[in-house]
């Protein structure tokens, strides 16, 4: 049964060529694009990085889609505990103290998409998540190896700590505090996972490290 | 409206020079980025009030503007900020030292870095509302000496970064110079965000072993850094727009001077060229309030501020309870 959805030029504030003259689109793109942004207009919201490493898609997507090898490329995950019944890992977050942080994969093959589904202090909602992408730098860039896109949404726990009752004794920080350092930080760990990543490439290890055992 | 004019400003720093080996400590990475970019700053003497580097320091304006002008100054504002008597301002014992008799002394406690602009805003509202016709602003920051080189706070990162200085500037009634616009702002919802505090968890007022030092609430740095990136560049961009100037015809910018890392996101925010953003930081650390007069100072004796440019002031205190920004259309007193 075909079902009539209507012209979606008519849906109010749709913008097409049918509605919307090139002239028009040049105005609108001119008075859109400013010199410079605010810091938090760019990652106030969502907090986006993207980068090319110089080693295959199906290894960097390998990597990322093994959850122990966030205690690498990561900042300050560490002392990682063997999963639980539903595949959720335990690490210890010490950018937070003694925080723990649970974590669970949700990766992709096919769409080199690897998700870190993640919370501090429980295991039961996981809301801090991690959306990793690899794409062949063949396809978009021309030239071999990976590009990396990662992206966090602000979900609202960021701004309030929903079960504070969890968190250990004494900790004062929520991670949610350091959102306007996520750039830099994920910028840091970005590089951390090129560097460590393009190593291996370059002299010829497994990139996983337990592989070569 | 009455015309007010900021005149010239003038500088003292004291003659201990302190270099980064003075703190025991690897500035460049123990500190961390807020504590980089700075070699030198001056320390205040044992025996150096606020009152008589303000005494020095307008003897210099007096040789600028003429002594005359300085002596004969009708309002006295003073920010200090580790003032010589725990709870009297020293503007009155200033009056004394320059023998001035002023008809009103302001002793402004707040408004920190950002308080030359906010007492030249008071200076305009007594001249307008004919209590005088002429201000001297005095900005003492002597902390670093006093406070931050005390053995007890002396190898924490926090200690490199201020240094001692005092500004001083004349505000008239005169349309020689003239202030176009004077933005202030409060914000209460930051005001708890910096807190002083000691090891021994006794408030300052009380006999103790350990000596002060400053705390920014650790759970709030990610915001207080985004939140001074941010108040800096828009409070410039207000008053410049009740100026009627474009920020592209700003030709010397002043700024507070708290590490370089905000200088830089300040320029590049506003797009201002680095070389007309004075940088002071790097010779005499964070100078507080003192920064601007200080600040501007340099810009005329370097040479790059010239008869008609625009002059824009700007900045934020302690960790964002005010800020404030100004736009001077600059012709020095001959």
């Amino acid at each position: 049964m075909k079902v009539d959805v209507g012209d979606v030029s008519a849906i109010p504030g749709v913008r097409r060529i049918e509605n919307f003259p090139k002239e028009a689109m040049n105005a609108a793109a001119m008075e859109l694009t400013h010199a410079v942004y605010p810091h938090g207009e760019v990652y106030g919201r969502y907090c986006t990085l993207e980068e090319h490493i110089e080693c295959p898609p199906e290894e960097v997507f390998r990597y990322l889609a093994d959850v122990r090898t966030l205690a690498e490329w990561t900042y300050s995950l560490r002392d990682f505990e063997p999963p639980d019944a539903r595949g959720v890992v335990c690490f210890r977050d010490k950018i937070g103290g003694e925080t723990l942080i649970y974590t669970r994969v949700v990766a992709n093959r096919e769409a080199m998409a690897v998700d870190y589904h993640c919370a501090w202090d429980q295991g039961e909602r996981l809301w801090m998540i991690y959306l990793m992408r690899v794409v062949p730098a063949e396809l978009v860039l021309d030239r071999p190896g990976s590009v990396v896109l990662w992206t966090n949404c602000k979900h609202p726990y960021y701004d309030a700590n929903p079960f504070p009752e969890r968190a250990p004794a004494g900790r004062k920080v929520w991670v949610g505090d350091l959102w306007p350092f996520f750039y830099a930080g994920h910028h840091i760990e970005l590089q951390n996972l090129k560097l460590i990543l393009e190593h291996r490439h370059a002299h010829g290890l497994p990139v996983l490290p337990e592989a070569a055992a | 409206m009455t015309a007010v004019s900021l005149l010239g400003t003038a500088s003292y720093l004291p003659a201990r020079v302190v270099d980064n080996d003075f703190f025991g400590l690897d500035v460049e990475s123990n500190g961390g980025a807020m504590f980089r970019g700075s070699r030198h700053r001056h320390h205040v003497a044992d025996d150096e009030t606020a009152v008589s580097m303000i005494e020095r320091a307008a003897a210099r304006l007096g040789e600028r503007l003429g002594a005359g002008a300085v002596h004969g100054v009708d309002l006295i504002l003073t920010n200090v900020t580790c003032p010589d008597l725990p709870f009297t301002g020293c503007g009155a014992s200033v009056a004394r030292a320059l023998g001035a008799h002023p008809r009103v002394v302001v002793d402004l406690h707040n408004a920190g870095c950002v308080s030359f602009v906010y007492m030249m805003k008071l200076a305009s509202v007594l001249i307008r509302a004919g209590e005088g016709t002429s201000a001297l602003l005095c900005n003492v920051q002597n902390l670093a000496g006093r406070v931050f080189r005390h053995p007890g706070n002396r190898t924490r990162p926090q200690s490199a970064v201020p240094g001692d200085g005092c500004g001083v500037g004349l505000v008239a009634a005169s349309a020689a110079s003239p202030i176009e616009a004077i933005v202030v702002h409060a914000f209460g919802e930051h005001a708890d965000d910096m807190q002083i505090v000691s090891d021994d968890g006794e408030p300052w007022w009380a006999p103790r072993a350990t000596p002060m030092h400053v705390d920014f609430s650790e759970t709030r740095v990610g915001a207080i850094v985004a939140r001074g990136n941010r108040l800096v560049p828009e409070v410039v961009t207000e008053a410049c727009r009740a100026a009627g100037l474009p920020l592209a015809a700003i030709d010397v910018l002043v700024t507070n001077q708290p590490n370089p890392t905000f200088l830089r996101n300040w320029r590049e925010a506003l797009q201002v060229p680095k070389d007309a953003h004075v940088d002071t930081f790097e010779d005499h650390g964070n100078l507080f309030g003192a920064a601007l007069p200080i600040g501007i100072e340099r810009a005329v004796d370097t040479g790059r501020l010239r008869p008609g440019d625009h002059l824009v002031l700007g900045g934020f205190a302690h960790a964002g309870d005010y800020a404030a920004s100004a736009v001077v259309h600059w012709y020095p007193a001959a």
